[in-house]
């Protein structure tokens, strides 16, 4: 390397020397050639010799690579430097602004979701309601426009566990209703509550636990802790409204699974058992308990061990139960007589197995309610109730194919799917007395068109047999989620 | 009405035992696209789709291609399959082989690549040297892939095992982000890996470039009943693919093959080291030689070993080498890849 820096300092020095002669000799051109000739030479030897050590070394380390592919090109200047400095800075300006003016932040994660449902049904029966006021009143009405349900909900996570997953995270949900005669309340809050898991969630092949407190869906049977999103119905079975169980309960739930078969070959897992058991007050949402009597609800499911591509995939059966008391009172007064029992049996099938499913759910109920008139001569007796729900369901698309909907696109592709399906729901409120109970056969369709819309299409025809009443509906449904 | 009377027509043909052919051809790729338009790297297949090399050899009967990329990868690509979602895959040899031994009916048609180094790459500012090093320590595994064999294989040389590490099954977008965020102390990671080094993020501390048996295989498989209802696609499928493979696997065209990746988020610059010193041809073979069916024998006795699979897979059986066969005789291509000895070492 020295050896070359002297022959350009010799080349260079006799260029110079050149400039400021003012005649030179023949002799001393020659030597300036000479000289010139070895500068060249030397320069042409360094640039031989780092050619054959950039081969000798091609995995060079990736600062170096950078380094010589833009000495390769033109270097950068201190005015470009300067401009990016600058132009980082503005960036950084324009984002902290934009956060302080139009960045909409939470103190922890939060997860803003909801569930809108808009409709239009038509009845057979025509509704006649009579009303001390005016917007109470309904005329003969066969037809109407409605926004049943409206839910905004927010989901997060108060504490992140990043070795265990054992996750501390919470769910507020507020709905609102339509507005009647006797509810003019617009908003109710619906889901309030924390939860924590108690055993570690990173591994899909380990047991689970996961404990709620708060207000929340009770986990009894199919139907009930089903979401809106997840119901191929539009009407709920009947036994869920008349028995109570669709009431969100507050109390502290545990809910868990033991013995996963996990097919990693397809993502799939399922628990061999999964479980719940809690306590509740059993006066439904929003109020405190009205006794000191807790109500206790529990599941125990039972799943067949299968992997993901055999007939037994997703073929469940579960058993659930819930016992309560409840207040007695003298029939239309509010004399109170006691307590009474409430309680609620279940068993349930589930099959499951895309494109097609089958649920069946049988409820059994016992509700303890006091006759006569007066608190001395008030008697308690007994009125079981009991109900059968069967939905068959059939899916064309791949909407409830999991790993399908999760593909790497830059578009808001979504796939179009079908899903026909047929209900019985048969609800009797008193088994001891006959002709009294309430068939619903419904046929529908829902159409799921872009990633949480669906439109839904439901013919229910009822057969009333307490009130002597045999009609349809027509619905008519999109329910969207955001 | 009109698709009535097309099922109708269909059933009719189908009745005398000739399929009529579908309007699309459905092919997953076992991995998330990225770019735009969408599209993957690493792969002959990657580079046909690019070219759109079935879209022409289809046209004429008048066949669709669609190409549908699976960010949860083999597992998500088996489960479109099983439920009749796809009528190909292109993924590498766990995810197959989980899926066949789970009941699935498919046939491996043609090689794609094999021996792409795996890079045990650690944050940063990870002091650790060695897989060793990391016993104890969090360890991203995306279970049900190839990368959960890799790992297996690697480990059991070394006497150690999955439970030996505190491993977390995480997909590869979660797994870059954790290793940014020092959420994780090491894994394996293909190509990428490079490209993470180049930005400072992780440091490579081993790869398994000298060891031909625990390097990652890809493939093309076809779903048996579209096998059984459409031989003459499949073979006009493998006969595209295969001059796709060797225009790809043309040293000529190594420059346009990795720009071509490049457009999947990986530069230039990573493909470039991470081919260093193999030649496209050695990388990117079709072939169905020796090695390639003692590379999946070995890996079903592994993943049982390992527990990933309860039920043995007849690799003789699974592969249907004729239309591969076939291709290379019609396009002369018999002498234009070297077929390896069984362990990948020399020429069989």
């Amino acid at each position: 390397m020295q050896q070359h820096r002297y022959w350009l300092g010799a080349g260079l020095l006799a260029l110079a020397g050149a400039g400021h002669a003012a005649a030179p000799s023949n002799e001393e051109l020659q030597k300036q050639i000479v000289a010139l000739k070895k500068a060249v030479e030397a320069l042409q030897q360094q640039l031989d010799q780092n050619a054959q050590a950039s081969k000798a070394a091609p995995a060079v380390p990736a600062a170096t690579a950078v380094a010589a592919s833009d000495a390769a090109g033109t270097p950068a200047t201190r005015e470009d430097l300067q401009g990016v400095q600058a132009d980082l800075e503005n960036f950084k300006y324009q984002v902290q602004r934009d956060r302080d003016t139009a960045t909409a932040t939470s103190s922890r994660a939060l997860n803003v979701g909801g569930t809108i449902q808009a409709r239009a049904a038509y009845s057979s029966q025509a509704t006649s309601t009579s009303s001390s006021t005016p917007a109470g009143v309904v005329n003969n009405r066969n037809s109407s426009f409605d926004v049943p349900t409206a839910i905004l909900a927010f989901t997060g996570n108060l504490y992140k566990d990043y070795d265990e997953g054992r996750n501390l995270g919470y769910r507020l949900s507020a709905g609102a209703s339509q507005q009647t005669a006797s509810n003019n309340s617009f908003l109710n809050l619906l889901d309030a509550y924390l939860t924590y898991s108690v055993l570690p969630t990173i591994d899909p092949a380990t047991s689970r636990l996961d404990i709620a407190f708060g207000q929340q869906l009770l986990p009894f049977g199919l139907e009930v802790p089903a979401t809106e999103d997840l119901k191929p119905v539009i009407l709920n079975a009947q036994f869920t409204t008349r028995l109570g169980l669709a009431q969100r309960q507050i109390g502290l739930i545990a809910r868990g699974d033991f013995d996963p078969v996990v097919d990693y070959g397809y993502n799939y897992r399922a628990p061999l058992l999964t479980y719940a058991f809690g306590v509740v007050n059993g006066n439904g949402p929003n109020t405190s308990d009205n006794n000191s009597a807790k109500d206790w609800v529990g599941r125990l499911a039972f799943t067949v061990p299968s992997d993901y591509n055999s007939w037994w995939r997703q073929l469940t059966v579960g058993g659930s139960f819930y016992r309560g008391k409840a207040n007695l009172f003298v029939p239309g007064t509010g004399t109170l007589v006691g307590t009474g029992d409430r309680v609620r049996y279940g068993v349930d099938v589930t099959y499951n197995h895309e494109p097609f499913g089958v649920t069946y759910e049988y409820i059994q109920g016992r509700d303890d309610t006091a006759s006569g008139t007066t608190q001395a001569n008030t008697r308690v007796s007994s009125i079981k109730s009991d109900s059968h729900t069967a939905t068959f369901f059939y899916n064309f698309g791949e909407q409830f194919v999991k790993g399908f909907r999760a593909q790497g696109r830059y578009d808001d592709w979504w796939p179009k799917s079908y899903q026909p399906f047929f209900r019985y729901d048969r609800f009797d409120p008193n088994t001891d007395k006959p002709s009294d109970e309430s068939t619903v056969y419904t046929a529908g369709l829902n159409v799921f068109f872009a990633q949480t819309t669906k439109f839904q299409l439901n013919i229910n025809h009822t057969d009333d047999k307490a009130k002597n009443q045999s009609y349809s509906d027509f619905l008519a449904q999109f329910q969207f989620g955001f | 009405m009109k698709r009535a009377l097309v099922s109708l027509l269909f059933g009719f043909v189908s009745a005398f035992g000739v399929a009529a052919n579908p309007a699309v051809i459905r092919v997953g790729v076992s991995t998330g696209a990225s770019g735009s338009p969408a599209t993957f790297g690493g792969a002959a297949t990657a580079i046909a789709q690019q070219r759109g090399v079935l879209e022409a050899a289809f046209k004429p009967d008048g066949i669709r291609v669609e190409w549908v990329f699976f960010k949860g990868a083999g597992p998500a690509a088996n489960e479109a399959l099983a439920s009749k979602q796809l009528d190909f895959i292109w993924q590498g040899d766990l995810a197959a082989i989980t899926g066949k031994a789970g009941g699935l009916n498919t046939r491996i048609l043609l090689g794609d690549s094999r021996l792409a180094p795996s890079y045990l790459v650690v944050p940063a500012k990870s002091k650790a040297a060695s897989l060793e090093d990391l016993k104890g320590r969090k360890f991203a595994l995306f279970k049900g892939t190839t990368q959960q064999l890799t790992f297996n294989r690697i480990a059991a040389q070394r006497g150690l095992a999955e439970r030996d590490f505190k491993t977390i099954n995480m997909d590869g977008a979660t797994t870059l982000a954790a290793l940014a965020a020092g959420d994780i102390d090491g894994v394996y990671l293909p190509v990428n890996a490079l490209q993470l080094q180049e930005r400072g993020v992780v440091r490579v501390i081993e790869d398994t470039r000298r060891d031909p048996l625990v390097a990652a295989h890809t493939h093309l498989l076809v779903d048996a009943a579209f096998e059984q209802r459409h031989p003459q696609l499949v073979q006009k499928l493998v006969s595209a693919l295969v001059a796709n493979a060797a225009w790809t696997s043309d040293e000529a065209n190594r420059q346009q093959v990795f720009t071509g990746w490049a457009r999947a988020g990986v530069p230039v610059s990573a493909w470039q080291r991470d081919y260093q010193p193999d030649a496209l041809k050695q990388r990117l073979t079709p072939l169905l030689d020796p090695f390639f069916y003692a590379h999946y024998r070995d890996a079903v006795r592994f993943a049982r070993q390992f527990g990933l699979i309860r039920k043995d897979v007849d690799v003789d059986a699974w592969i249907a080498p004729q239309y591969l066969r076939e291709a290379l005789k019609a396009q002369k291509l018999e002498r234009y890849w070297t077929p390896l000895a069984a362990d990948g070492k020399g020429a069989a």
